[in-house]
This record gives structure tokens, sequence and C-alpha cells, in this order.
């Protein structure tokens, strides 16, 4: 059909990442990311790492073995902490660096180069400019002879620095990239710090299995092994206690690392398509508002269906105490109160049965819960009034 | 319908929970169940493609070259949110996009529209369809894909350019044959009165009003209207061998805009234009003026494309009987591969049609794409030129057309009708 077409029209807004990146959606999602990123590391550590295989251990072996302190200060590695609270200060290094390479990649290629190598220069110099002023000092006023021990005792100090940086820095490893991926909208920072999470799990699980335990002797003993067996159900909602708190937090675990993946990936595929826009529908107010509508969604949607996923893993595994509870209200009988009692139901078999049980009946829910309709019609009753 | 995503994420979690249980580890199991869920609350979301769809084009018709300008109004008439649609729509591909973009991510909400709004050019004529609409919904996680699409269609033409004509250039000599020759209101060699007008140096002596002299002691010129005089007949070969060259630059691309510019030229001064068009079958399109006439003629040509075989004396001799006598007659055509070629001229101009060969030169458009060997090249071009001249010689005229050559520099070569 013809008609009149009027072209693009340029609003005040545009779509242009410089503007882009401040608006509160994008940075919202960043925000959540990070504390996801952050409260995933601290679980883990608390879960699995302090007091078992922790850095600060690995600091006070090194400490013992030179017989010196480390020239790193302690409040920076956070060997004057005890328990979670030595990751404190080495997290909050490791944002640091991460929102440095940020930083750094957001930079002209020539400032880059530049940057990196003034940082190369300054590491060798930290590493060998002292050593090499007492060692011409020495050839000066001996001649040609190997470097004596004064001038080596140099290379211990940018040594022992470098090397507790390595620590601590592989410990940082998911948080430096992880903080890299979403303020620097890496998809490879994201993926690796989910893969270093993954892969810590993993080679913890394969370790922590009895029969490999058994093997490591008394190295496997220091491993943190989960008693989430041992207790009543503590933590729930609505007056139900569903699980225990050691549950809770591996719960946790597996729900910030999708909250932190699907923030970040989330504010990087929306980026993406805005710069990938050409330059005059970045203009155009209506791209403009449809960008907001697609943000605005993500954001509600990243809330509700992950505290959704929480909630529901939470049911699910609780479901199987709900189910007994339930037989023996209807039947009152002794039988419920007996299966309760078997080491299968709580253990692995009843439990995850029940759970992916409960979780069937959450996916045929959709079909009779019309909570779409519902929700589109609150929303169309809001924008009338 | 899942993506690879959400298939990983429930077979990962899946074989989590499987592994868990197989080692007794419980942070295996509930990432698992935390994936298996995450996907189950999110099977609780779909969008949908139930939306009301509009296409606006600035014209139905317009010539090679020209803008398009397209507006699509896509609106959420049902009452929930759309979620996040991926709105594509689809383009025919010789149209390329100009400026804005032919598709948009958007998010309505329950009543909510959105306009997306695109320039196309149009490079190429033909008839053309813009649609349907394809939508996209994608789960915000990128969990489902599920692909829909509008049955929305808005159908144009594109004509072949036009090209300036000069009136110097052509000019009939062959007045219309038949009665009820058709009155112009413009000024011209005619019969019927048109106006008055001042005497100027070169008017013949037999057009001054004297009475108008007697009265206004100035002298004054009978005007008369112009008599629209010929039927003008345009043979456009098409056969399948029209298309050597690029797809822009081939001798039928270059045919049609003659043929068209010609057409445009001739009914502008109010005479009859035919065209006709030969390549698998005949196509014929009967004299006739005016804009509606100018539209058909544009139309036919906006369709054409090189097909078939068929001779140009089987044209003439089928329509021999329909041409009016001693009406000019255009054959744009490049002579390649036709041997009939020579007679048909040659019955044309026997019967006392004036004959005007058009002729693209098929060597140098085939030169476009392919390397012709020098020697190669030569040969050929002398046997065309031989040929050209074979035609020149029956009493026709030739025009030979070079790919690099205007239309209104390769007509200089007309002279006198």
């Amino acid at each position: 059909m013809a008609g009149e077409v009027s072209p693009q029209e340029e609003g005040n807004r545009t779509l242009h990442l410089r503007t882009l990146r401040k608006q509160w959606q994008i940075i919202t999602l960043q925000v959540i990311a990070t504390v996801a990123l952050v409260w995933m590391y601290m679980e883990i550590v608390s879960t699995y790492v302090v007091g078992s295989i922790d850095h600060t251990i690995l600091f006070r072996m090194l400490e013992q073995e030179i017989g010196s302190e480390l020239p790193v200060g302690d409040w920076l590695t956070g060997l004057d902490q005890q328990g979670v609270a030595s990751y404190y200060v080495p997290i909050g290094v490791g944002i640091t660096i991460g929102g440095g390479m940020s930083l750094l990649a957001f930079q002209p290629p020539k400032r880059q180069q530049k940057i990196k190598l003034a940082f190369v220069i300054g590491l060798i110099v930290i590493l060998s400019g002292r050593f090499l002023m007492n060692y011409l000092w020495q050839l000066w006023g001996d001649g040609w002879t190997v470097p004596d021990n004064n001038a080596l005792a140099t290379l211990e100090w940018p040594l022992l620095t470098i090397l507790s940086m390595v620590i601590l820095m592989f410990y940082l490893l998911p948080v430096i990239m992880g903080t890299r991926g979403i303020w620097g909208l890496s998809r490879k920072g994201v993926a690796w710090c989910i893969g270093f999470v993954l892969l810590f799990l993993a080679i913890h699980a394969i370790l922590s299995f009895p029969v490999v335990k058994a093997q490591l002797g008394g190295y496997g003993d220091k491993l943190a092994t989960l008693d989430v067996l041992v207790g009543a159900p503590t933590v729930g909602f609505f007056g139900m206690n569903l699980v225990t708190e050691q549950q809770f937090s591996l719960i946790m675990i597996a729900c910030l690392i999708m909250i932190f993946q699907e923030s970040a990936f989330g504010v990087i595929r929306q980026l993406e398509y805005a710069f990938r826009l050409p330059e005059s529908c970045k203009r155009d107010p209506e791209y403009v508002k449809q960008v907001d509508n697609v943000l605005n969604g993500h954001l509600r949607h990243t809330v509700i269906f992950l505290t959704i996923t929480t909630l529901s893993t939470m049911v699910a595994l609780g479901f199987h105490s709900v189910l007994l509870e339930f037989v023996e209200g209807v039947t009152g009988s002794q039988w419920a109160a007996q299966v309760s009692e078997s080491v299968e139901l709580t253990l692995t078999y009843g439990l995850v049965i029940s759970a992916l049980l409960f979780l069937a009946l959450m996916a045929v829910l959709r079909f009779f819960v019309p909570w779409q309709r519902l929700w589109g019609l609150i929303e169309t009753s809001l924008s009338r009034s | 319908m899942w993506t690879r995503k959400a298939s990983f994420t429930f077979a990962g979690g899946i074989s989590l929970i499987l592994i868990g249980m197989m080692i007794s580890n419980h942070q295996m199991m509930i990432l698992g169940l935390s994936f298996v869920a995450f996907i189950v609350a999110n099977s609780w979301i779909s969008g949908h493609g139930d939306v009301e769809v509009q296409r606006t084009l600035s014209a139905d018709n317009l010539y090679k070259g020209d803008d398009l300008y397209v507006e699509l109004l896509v609106t959420n008439r049902s009452g929930r949110r759309t979620q996040t649609l991926e709105v594509y729509d689809n383009v025919p591909h010789e149209m390329k996009l100009r400026s804005g973009l032919n598709q948009m991510k958007m998010n309505l909400g329950p009543g909510e529209s959105a306009r997306i709004r695109y320039v196309l050019r149009c490079p190429l004529r033909g008839h053309f369809s813009i649609g349907p609409v394809s939508l996209r919904y994608r789960n915000t996680f990128n969990l489902s894909v599920e692909e829909m699409f509008v049955d929305h269609h808005s159908d144009m033409i594109v004509f072949p350019q036009l090209r300036d004509v000069e009136e110097a250039f052509i000019r009939s000599r062959t007045p219309k044959m038949y009665t009820g020759a058709t009155t112009l209101r413009t000024p011209g060699p005619g019969t019927e009165f048109y106006s008055l007008r001042e005497y100027v140096p070169g008017d013949p002596f037999k057009n001054i009003n004297w009475k108008a002299f007697a009265r206004t002691g100035d002298l004054m010129i009978n005007e008369k209207c112009r008599d629209a005089v010929t039927d003008l007949y345009i043979i456009l070969d098409s056969r399948d061998i029209a298309r050597i060259g690029t797809v822009l630059k081939n001798p039928l691309e270059m045919g049609t805009v003659a043929a068209a510019s010609l057409a445009s030229f001739f009914l502008q001064r109010r005479d009859s234009v035919s065209l006709i068009i030969y390549d698998e079958k005949l196509s014929y399109l009967p004299p006739d003026t005016g804009d509606k006439q100018h539209f058909k003629i544009l139309s036919s040509l906006a369709g054409v494309a090189p097909q078939g075989a068929m001779p140009l004396q089987a044209v003439t001799n089928s329509l021999a009987a329909r041409f009016s006598r001693g009406s000019p007659i255009f054959i744009i055509s490049s002579c390649e591969g036709d041997g009939t070629v020579p007679a048909a001229i040659r019955d044309l101009v026997g019967r006392g049609h004036e004959v005007t060969v058009l002729s693209p030169s098929s060597i140098d458009f085939e030169r476009l794409v392919s390397r012709i060997p020098r020697m190669s090249y030569e040969v050929l071009k002398i046997e065309r030129q031989n040929r050209m001249t074979s035609l020149a010689g029956f009493g026709s005229q030739v025009i030979d057309w070079m790919p690099d050559m205007d239309l209104s520099q390769a007509l200089l070569q007309v002279r006198g009708y």
C-alpha cells in the first residue's frame, strides 16, 4: 500500500555504546552480575576452601620454608584475618585488577600497547633492577666475577613478591576473569570464570569421592567434605523448613553461577545488538524505546526466574519430606515415618526422584496457570489508568 | 523449540544429577537440579507472534535506481507481552538497504506498537514483493526460539529507467493514416484552430490572420492544434541471448531502457505506441496513447526476462497485418543468433515501414564478463559490422549501440523520420 512514509526520526537519546553503557538497566545488570560473582566466590570459598586449602595455609607454609615473612603485607594477602575474612581484601584486589583490565580494554590500541609495555618493563625492573645495580658495582670493584651472595640476595624480595602475587592471582582467577568479563564486555572472561568454578567443583568432587580420598592419605583428610545429610532442615519459606544450611549454600552456589552468567551475557548480548545497528537506527526513538523494553524485560526475568529457580530447587530438595508428610497425614499409617528413616530416601535416589517429580509437576503447571495472560491484563489496566 | 544452550543445560543438569548420585556428591546433584529447575521455570513463559503488521510504501511503482521508503507498523493486539521478538521484514534480494534496518528486536506490551522505517534502493527493474514478515521469539536467556511469520506482502513494480530523448533526434514524418486522428492541445501542424499569436519572422504568410491584422494593426498568426501523427511500433528482443553481460549491463537491460524512453517520448507527443516483446513467446500490446498505455508499456518492460529463441521473422510475419501502413518500427535487438533478421527487415522495409534497428553490441557486453582474445574480438566485431551493413543495405537505419554509450548519443545516428 502506497502512502506517506516519514523518514526515521532523531531523538535526544541514542543507542551509542558510550551512552548505553551509562544506562541504568545496563549498570544494574552489571552490578547484579558483580554481586553474584563475589557472592558465589564467597560461598565457594566458605564451603570448600577456608580452613582446608585456602591461600593463607599456603602462604604460612611458604613462610615456614623460607624462615621469614613474605614481603607482601599481611593486610593484602589476608594473613592477618581468620576464616572467610581473609578473602575480603584479596577479593577487592581481584575486582580492582579485573576492573583495570576492563578499563585497559577500552583504551585505544596504541595506549594499550604503551601501558602493557610499561607494565612489562616495570616488572623486569622490579625483578632485576637492584640485582643488576649490585652486580655492576661488584664488577666495577672486583673485575669479571660471578655474582656474590649480596647481589643474589637482592633477587629474593622481587621473586617472593611476584610468587606471592601469582599465588594470590591463581586463587582470585574467577573474580579477576569474571570482573573483566562483566565490565569489559568479554564473553571469554565470563566463560573462563564459569569454567574455573566448574572445574574446581569437579576436581573437588573427584578428590572427595571416598575411594579417591582414601588414596590421598593425609592430604585427603584436609579436604572439606560436605555433611549435607546431617541435621534437620532449617532453611525454607512460608514456615516450611525445606533444606539444611549446607544444602542451601550449595543451592546458592548453583543459582549464583546462573545469575552471574545470565546477567553478564545479557549485557553483552544487548550491547552487541545496539552496536550492530546502523547509525540512523541508533538515533531512532523507536529503536531506543524497544531496547529499553528489552532491557527492562531482561531485568524482570533475571530477578523473577532466577528467584523461582532458587525457590523451586529448595522445594524440590525438600519435596520428599513434603510428600511423606502428606502421605502420613492422609493415611495416618506408620509407613511414611518408616520410609522417612530410609537412608536411600534421604541419600540420593529418593531425594532425586522426588525432586525431579516436583520439577515435572512444575513444568506441567504452565498448562493450567495462564499467568502470562493475567500479567498482561494487569499491565493493560495499569497502562489505561 | 529449545536452543542449543537449553539442550546443553538440560543434558548437563541430568548428567550432573546422575554423576552426583554415582559418586554421592551433593554439590553436583544440586547443581544439576538447579539447571533443570532453571529450564522448567523458563518453560513457563513463551512469547508470541500474535501481532498485527501494516506496511506502507512510499510508492507502488518506481523507476530503476529510485529509493523506496518503507514503514512497517507492528502492533501487539493481544492481552499479553510479546516478550523479546525479533521482527524481520523480508526484502527481495535484488534490493539494497540504503538507510535504516529492516529488522528490530522488540518487546511489546499489550496494545503497544513499534515502527520500523527503512529505505531501499531498487537497482533492478522487475515485479517485486516485500514480505512476509518473519518473527522470531527468543527467550530472555536464549533457552528457546520459536519462528513464525505474518503473511503480509506489498507488491510493487520497478520500471526501467527513462532517459531523455531529444526531439531533434527523432521526428516522425509519417502522418497517422486512419481517420479520427486525435486532436492534441498543443500547438503544431494540424487542422483545428488553437490560438492567435504575434507574427515572428519566418512564419508562412498563408497563416496570417488578415482580419485580426485589420482590427489591431499588428500581424497575427493562426496557431493550429497539433494532430497525433504516428503509430510507433517498438519490437524488443528478449531472447535468452540478450542476457549476455552483467546483471546491470546487458543487451536486454539497455533494450528495456531504450524501449521505455522511446515509448515515453512518443506518448508525451500524443502518438500511439505499441510494444512487442518476443522471447519464447510473443507478447503484443496494441498501439494506444495516454498515461494508461504508458503504464502498460512500463509494466510489461518491468517484467521482461531473457528466455527462449523466437526468430524475428516469426514475429514480423504474425504481426504484419496489424502494423499500420508506413508506420515507423523500432527493433531493439542485438541481432545475434537469429538468421532471420535480414529477411524480416527486408520484408518490413518492403512494406513501406521506416525501420530503425537499435542494436546493443553483444560482443562488447560479453567482454565485460569474460576475456576475449584480441584476435577473436576483432573477427567477431568485423562479422557484426558486416551484419549491420547488410541490414542497412535493406533500407533500415542501423544503430550500433556500445555499452558505454548513452541512449541519446546512440540516437544521434537516426535522422529524419
